[in-house]
């Protein structure tokens, strides 16, 4: 095994040590924790996609991850209401099961992704980031004033979706529904960076002038990779509605899509485990820090910092060594 | 006379007030290597990124092949089989010097929307890209990052990965640029062998070179082509001697 294989199967028996940890020890708060810690780690991994692999500075996952959100809220509030969500031209139910929800979580950030991406993609740098950061404060004052599912109180699901098999209100039965998400996604994330498609990615985020000159549509790589990396996210999002048994426009705010960037770069841009790292580390500090000083983030601030400066591969630069290619 | 490959009409191009291409016609053919000299800021670059596509001509035609290439963006123009390699070192530098070429490898191949087989276990691409590595002579250096190969090494790497779109013709921006004696009189030999397989529209500074590979010149001064012919043709026009050779001929 190599060194950074290593780590992540550290970084994955840590956190499934955790949820074991507060399930026996009946602490349930740190079943939660490691559940929120899985869930943040794969909406990381969904965004490092776009971040990390392909360069592309998204200052609007938010978005994604609020859209998953609302997909599992609305429809599990139309399901509680017995109300279909609509009645024309067919009719939709509402739903609690989580195997029609997450598709549909993952259909919506992706359609919401094409058209995002599409305009957003032909702007670069700074643009870019702009461009994305408009886009998912538009969703969040929607958001915010559309009454009809909670506008700023947001909305409650009184019982979480459920799973064929498990008991989803289960603390641990739900941490390991995230976990075996979180690896699906991060398994995905490894053979997507691998792929012709991934090469092509990472070569456009290097050098997108070379990539057009072998006779590869950057533009096209780019939108398929933001469109995926939307849907990875959504789904995590989806998933958080569920932790939370709540969803506000908060999921949808910038803070949250700066959160995301934050424990993409803390854990290690680029790095397939590294937003699961940086997700633990954020996690661990919010809790730890928080209960220390409101200030924490701060601290959080000047880790960052730290990072930027001096330790570009983020936690897992320094604890399995730089990224090798090939 | 052989078979036109590429042929420029009347191609002009101004920025502002500057016109950097000025009325430009020539023709590339099958089998040759036609070589367009000229002083620094004359235009070289700014024609060869018309004919890639970079840019867009104010007026004029580029036909490939037969075929008009106006309307055609980069990547199309590279997948109808003109390969460039640019006047500064351009490749991917993160990645190795295979990863490269399978990069160009499947570029050519058009498809590019492999999401889950690894790249770099699949022979179609790497089978080649190893072949094209060693044409140029980096077989040894396969794994060593492009931004670790030396300055001649990414040189020949740019070729190789030109030589993995299969193109019908190459269009080299200085190929010599920055290079040691020795690593020059490797990249002609290089360059003398690679004109049976696709024409050669060669920039180039290094006049040993130039006349040494060219079957033809093209001498470009403010945009304009002044004067077009054989190697002992231009040495011996006085205008051309007059305008740019001056001491060197």
């Amino acid at each position: 095994m190599t060194r950074e294989g290593a780590v992540n199967a550290v970084i994955l028996a840590l956190l499934a040590a955790v949820a074991l940890a507060g399930a026996a020890g009946d602490r349930p708060f740190l079943v939660t924790l490691a559940a929120k810690v899985a869930i943040l780690g794969l909406a990381g991994v969904g965004l490092n996609i776009a971040l990390g692999f392909g360069g592309l500075v998204s200052f609007g996952h938010a978005a994604f991850f609020g859209l998953g959100g609302y997909v599992a809220g609305i429809l599990a509030s139309h399901a509680q209401n017995y109300e279909p969500v609509a009645e024309w031209p067919i009719t939709i139910a509402g739903t609690q099961e989580m195997l029609i929800i997450w598709p549909a979580a993952l259909a919506a950030c992706a359609l919401a992704a094409a058209v995002i991406g599409a305009l957003s993609l032909r702007t670069s740098g700074i643009f870019f980031i702009m461009i994305t950061l408009a886009f998912a404060q538009m969703l969040y004052y929607f958001a915010i004033s559309w009454p009809a599912y909670g506008g700023e109180d947001g909305l409650p699901i009184y019982l979480r979706n459920a799973f064929p098999g498990l008991d989803t209100m289960d603390g641990l039965q739900f941490f390991a529904l995230c976990l075996a998400a979180l690896v699906l996604g991060v398994g995905l994330s490894w053979r997507l960076r691998d792929s012709r498609f991934g090469l092509a990615l990472e070569a456009a985020r290097q050098n997108p002038e070379r990539v057009a000159a072998v006779g590869i549509r950057v533009f096209r790589v780019r939108l398929a990779a933001f469109v995926i990396s939307a849907a990875i996210t959504g789904l995590a999002g989806a998933l958080y509605a569920d932790l939370n048994r709540f969803v506000s426009p908060a999921m949808l705010s910038w803070q949250t899509s700066g959160e995301l960037i934050v424990l993409v770069i803390l854990g290690g841009v680029g790095r397939l485990w590294g937003p699961v790292a940086g997700a633990g580390l954020f996690v661990f500090l919010e809790h730890v820090l928080g209960g220390v000083s409101e200030y924490w983030q701060a601290l959080l601030g000047l880790m960052l910092l730290g990072v930027v400066l001096f330790a570009r591969g983020g936690l897992l630069g320094l604890l399995a060594g730089a990224r090798r290619h090939g | 006379m052989a078979e036109t490959v590429l042929e420029l009409a009347g191609l002009s191009k101004s920025f502002g007030a500057l016109r950097a291409t000025d009325g430009v016609s020539l023709t590339l053919r099958r089998g040759e290597i036609h070589a367009l000299i000229g002083p620094n800021g004359a235009g070289k670059s700014t024609l060869i990124r018309q004919i890639t596509g970079e840019i867009a001509p104010d007026s004029g035609t580029i036909r490939f092949m037969g075929r008009d290439l106006t309307g055609l963006d980069m990547p199309a123009r590279a997948r109808a089989g003109l390969a460039r390699s640019f006047q500064v070192s351009s490749v991917a530098s993160e990645f190795t010097a295979l990863q490269n070429v399978v990069l160009a490898v499947l570029g050519a191949s058009g498809r590019v929307f492999g999401f889950l087989a690894p790249a770099m276990a699949d022979l179609r691409l790497v089978g080649p890209a190893r072949a094209h590595l060693g044409r140029v002579g980096l077989s040894g250096r396969e794994a060593v990052r492009a931004a670790d190969l030396s300055h001649g090494e990414r040189r020949r790497l740019e070729l190789a990965m030109a030589l993995a779109l299969r193109p019908k013709a190459f269009l080299l921006d200085e190929p010599m640029a920055g290079m040691g004696p020795e690593g020059a009189r490797e990249m002609t030999a290089l360059l003398a062998g690679l004109k049976r397989e696709a024409p050669i529209l060669l920039v180039e500074h290094d006049m040993d070179a130039v006349f040494a590979l060219a079957d033809r010149i093209s001498v470009l001064v403010y945009g304009r082509i002044i004067a077009t012919g054989t190697v002992a043709e231009i040495r011996a026009d006085p205008a051309v001697r007059e305008a740019y050779l001056g001491e060197e001929a």
